[in-house]
């Protein structure tokens, strides 16, 4: 029992090497652009939820492995995505975070567009004659769209196999919830923040169930509300994830209420607690009554933005919706008790890797897949290094 | 004008006062027997320090050579909002605690935050007119970058 | 007699290579990160004073070139210093700067670890039983911390000499107040300044810019004969200026120095002062000492550390005036520590594009008056130690 050499910090821990991760991964230029390209580039991503885009020429802005997207609905209902980038001179062409519009109209020299990314309008147009170029050939960048349960989800990969391929089974432990064709989702709460730290290590802090200690709530809500031989984790193809079997006591954290199951959602009561990971940088969690879905997007290798939605039931008496709100944010908004903790942990964790002083992390626990076992984040690595050609415990190949 | 507001506006006249580098206007809002802090408190050596001190004279004298110091480029505004004022009427003196910020505009016309802080003052109306007797304007905040000449 | 133009401009002046220092020090990143690896991962760093780890259990935490360190005292009196980094996933374990504890928690997953660095609890430890992995192969990483005249100072290389054979001399005026063991820390300031951070350690090397500091004009240039300066080198490039005086009460509203409350083995009108190698500054009036330490962020990007050290036991009235002494030039809202913040980052503007190409320490009166001697031995031992000219840095060593 002593403390080590500080010489040593470069050698690997002596342990297999799917039990350790290299702090490479969160501040290397070279892997994180594999990242943008192998993964990110890659992957479907959750870019909202269909709610917030209900009606004709509703859009929504957003990034996604830092590109500037959007997604709108036709005027054919049909929901699509493009590069929110003008095909003139580059510039950003939707500026506002939504907004419903049947044309999309430049601010520069107000090149327009439909709603299915087809160029409508130049003026002047006659000065482009003489080259040839023409507006059936300026059409906006699409990006391939699909949606399942209500989740919108865009791929920058023309080749990527189908959204139902991508996902499998991984959504099942939701079937209940999204289920019920009597129940209908919106959107109600939203925020955004970001985040000084590598995008990996947020969803690090949903995937890692040990971290259970870190917050009080789940210490006293969660950890002993059942026991922990009763977790259900589950790894799917393309790294994603899912834990079911827990359940939460909400009466054992002061300030909280009684809930009724008659508010949670279809399939659930309200000491439920379900995650379900999407690989790489997506979850959709529920507790009940309430259910958040995070996406995270790097700004740069030491920066994210977390986007945070809450869902209720369209319709829903507003006692419901109240309800629902105070549970959610006390939970899951920027004041409640659980949130800003994990936002914390990813920034400390930035402190030590993202300057190349932390050389290695460790995820060995093994609990054959009970209590807190480590193998979800182990999953999560080896589709990470799967993905990006670049084995995580040595990706510098040092 | 009433004496309440008259009180107030030493404190809000001492901000315009520094703010406008107009140190005469400063005195003249300073009690003979004036003591002036600022203070800080250092987490990492877990004590509070003074890092201004000054009576009347000192003060005086410390703003008469403000004008000769190399000092940091562009100008400091203070904003200040008096939360609380406790009336010592056989004294004659209000303490007043406000909240302040100061803001630093360069000469290129960028601003940003330099000092927030709060005001502890005791404020002397026994004479004429009232007067800044004492002040202890503690510092939230600490990196003051190049720092300043002119008091907070 | 002409204003120059582009190429003379470039054209380094015909004095002797130790005279002129190139901007490439201050701006270019292979430089940078040769400084990080040759200067600061191998020289002594003066961390804190002993007084700020009175007690056992007392910590210190600090960021040294980007890596998150803890200072603390053991149960058995000894100081150490580990990383602040958690054994497990990296995270950086106690976020206050200063405080009290026989266990360092980490917050994530509550590993606990000791005064001594080794790992004494993990919970629920048994799911690391299939990987063989316990709490005696999770130890902090252990820094070397030496402790010298009440300095405590680390160093990332184990194998770096003593810092008593590091320093050698070079703080032997300040054996009778240092060495006390009297003294305490009463202030600490931190700035992030926007220059490079040899910019600021040179305003602590450069006796001729008295001449920027009003106080220094009115109350130093003139209170002795600038015959009676000594500047002395020492081994590792260590320098001090001493045979200074100062008349405080030649500055409107600052009175002379109370011998009573002179610091031991010091006097109220002498001022001396000893630069380390590289980045710290021990300077003694009197009454009061100043130690200021800086460490790079990045090139054009430092933080300056401040301390003022009195005596324990100070009553609270001399107290009073010793911080007033030690504030009035060397706090924040002092009379000369912003001119000095101002001047490294006006030495900055110059320098970061390429405006200004080189310096000139070409003084000399022989250790006397206004002598660049400081300057010159600090820049000395980098070419020394970066093994580069600091005239010609991005020379390379082929074409010498």
């Amino acid at each position: 029992m002593a403390a080590r050499r500080f010489a040593d910090r470069d050698n690997p821990p002596d342990l297999n090497p799917r039990d350790y991760v290299s702090g490479e991964v969160y501040r290397d230029a070279g892997l994180f652009q594999a990242e943008l390209d192998q993964v990110l580039g890659k992957v479907w991503h959750f870019a909202c939820h269909e709610s917030e885009i209900a009606g004709a020429g509703d859009y929504r802005t957003f990034q996604h492995a830092t590109q500037p997207l959007f997604v709108i609905r036709g005027e054919d209902g049909a929901l699509r995505c493009f590069f929110n980038v003008c095909s003139h001179r580059g510039a950003r062409l939707l500026g506002d975070v939504a907004g419903t519009a049947s044309r999309l109209t430049c601010f520069y020299h107000l090149w327009t567009y439909d709603t299915c990314g087809r160029c409508v309008d130049i003026p002047r147009e006659e000065a482009y004659a003489t080259t040839g170029v023409e507006k059936s050939t300026l059409g906006l960048r699409e990006v391939r769209t699909a949606t399942r349960s209500g989740l919108v989800f865009v791929t920058l990969d023309d080749a990527a196999p189908p959204l139902d391929e991508f996902l499998g089974d991984s959504l099942e432990i939701f079937d209940d919830v999204f289920g019920d064709p009597s129940v209908e989702y919106e959107v109600f709460h939203f925020h955004r923040g970001t985040v000084e730290a590598n995008w990996k290590a947020w969803q690090e802090t949903i995937v890692d169930l040990y971290h259970e200690f870190m917050h009080v709530v789940l210490r006293t809500t969660q950890m002993t509300a059942a026991p922990m031989t009763e977790r259900d984790m589950r790894t799917y193809p393309g790294g994603h994830l899912a834990i079911g079997g827990l359940k939460a006591d909400y009466h054992n954290y002061k300030a909280y209420g009684a809930r009724e199951d008659s508010k949670a959602f279809p399939g659930l009561t309200v000491d439920d607690a379900r995650f379900t990971p999407l690989f790489p940088d997506t979850t959709i969690i529920t507790r009940g009554t309430v259910m958040r879905i995070d996406t995270v997007t790097p700004i740069d290798a030491h920066r994210t933005v977390v986007e945070s939605r809450g869902l209720g039931i369209k319709g829903e008496p507003e006692a419901d919706r109240r309800m629902r709100m105070q549970h959610h944010n006390d939970y899951w908004g920027p004041f409640g008790r659980n949130v800003p903790e994990d936002a914390f942990a990813a920034e400390a964790c930035e402190k030590a890797f993202g300057s190349g002083a932390a050389r290695y992390q460790i995820i060995a626990r093994d609990e054959e897949g009970q209590g807190q076992d480590d193998l979800m984040l182990r999953a999560y690595y080896k589709a990470w290094s799967d993905m990006t050609g670049h084995p995580s415990h040595n990706p510098k190949n040092q | 004008m009433s004496s309440d507001q008259a009180i107030r506006e030493v404190v809000y006249r001492t901000c315009t006062a520094l703010d406008a580098e107009d140190f005469d206007a400063f005195m003249d809002l300073c009690a003979p027997d004036l003591d002036y802090r600022v203070t800080a408190f250092s987490p990492e050596i877990r004590k509070e320090m003074t890092w201004l001190d000054q009576d009347y004279d000192g003060m005086r004298a410390l703003l008469d050579m403000v004008p000769q110091h190399l000092k940091r480029l562009g100008t400091l505004k203070r904003h200040v909002s008096i939360y609380f004022m406790e009336d010592d009427a056989s004294a004659k003196t209000a303490a007043i605690t406000s909240s302040f910020i100061v803001t630093h505009t360069d000469p290129e016309g960028r601003s940003q935050l330099f000092v927030a802080g709060t005001y502890f003052d005791e404020v002397d109306y026994s004479g004429d007119r009232p007067l800044l007797k004492k002040r202890k304007a503690h510092l939230e905040t600490r990196d003051l970058g190049i720092g300043s000449h002119i008091p907070i | 007699m002409t204003a120059r133009n582009a190429e003379s401009w470039r054209t380094l002046p015909e004095i002797p290579e130790t005279h002129v220092v190139s901007g490439a020090v201050y701006t270019d990143p292979t430089i940078f990160a040769d400084e990080k690896k040759r200067v600061f991962e191998r020289c002594w760093h003066l961390a804190c004073h002993e007084s700020e780890l009175a007690n056992p259990f007392d910590f210190r935490t600090f960021d040294y070139v980007g890596t998150p360190l803890i200072a603390i005292r053991g149960r058995d009196g000894v100081i150490r210093t580990f990383m602040n980094v958690c054994s497990h996933r990296g995270a950086k374990i106690i976020h206050e700067p200063a405080g009290n504890a026989e266990r360092l928690t980490c917050f994530y997953h509550l590993w606990s670890y000791d005064d001594r660095g080794a790992c004494v609890d993990i919970p629920r430890p048994e799911a690391y039983q299939s990987a063989g992995l316990t709490k005696d192969d999770c130890g902090l990483f252990e820094i070397r911390t030496e402790t010298y005249l009440g300095l405590v100072f680390i160093n990332l290389d184990d194998q770096a000499p003593a810092v008593t054979e590091y320093i050698g001399e070079a703080l032997a005026p300040f054996e009778a107040s240092l060495g006390s063991g009297e003294l305490e820390v009463f202030h600490y300031n931190r700035s992030v300044l926007h220059a490079n951070w040899k910019a600021w350690q040179e305003t602590n090397l450069d006796l001729y810019h008295e001449w920027m500091h009003v106080l220094l004009r009115r109350t130093q240039m003139t209170a002795a004969s600038m015959d009676n300066r000594v500047v002395k080198a020492f081994k590792n490039g260590h320098t001090m200026g001493g045979g200074l005086k100062a008349a405080y009460d030649k500055y409107k509203g600052m009175a002379s120095r109370d011998s009573d409350m002179a610091l031991p083995g010091l006097t109220p009108d002498d001022f001396f002062f000893v630069d380390l190698w590289p980045n710290a500054a021990l300077l003694a009036r009197g009454t009061a000492i100043r130690i200021d330490v800086v460490t790079p962020i990045d090139e054009k990007t430092m933080l300056v550390e401040w301390r003022g050290l009195g005596r324990k036991g100070d009553s609270p009235e001399v107290r009073r005036t010793r911080m007033k002494h030690h504030n009035q030039y060397w706090g924040p809202l002092g009379r000369n520590v912003p001119e000095d913040a101002f001047a490294a980052e006006a030495c900055e503007a110059g320098f970061r594009n390429g405006a200004a190409v080189y310096q000139v320490l070409a003084r000399e009166e022989n250790g006397k008056g206004q002598d660049d001697g400081m300057m010159r031995t600090w820049y000395a031992e980098w070419a020394r130690r970066m093994e580069r000219s600091p005239a010609d840095p991005l020379r390379s060593a082929a074409a010498e």
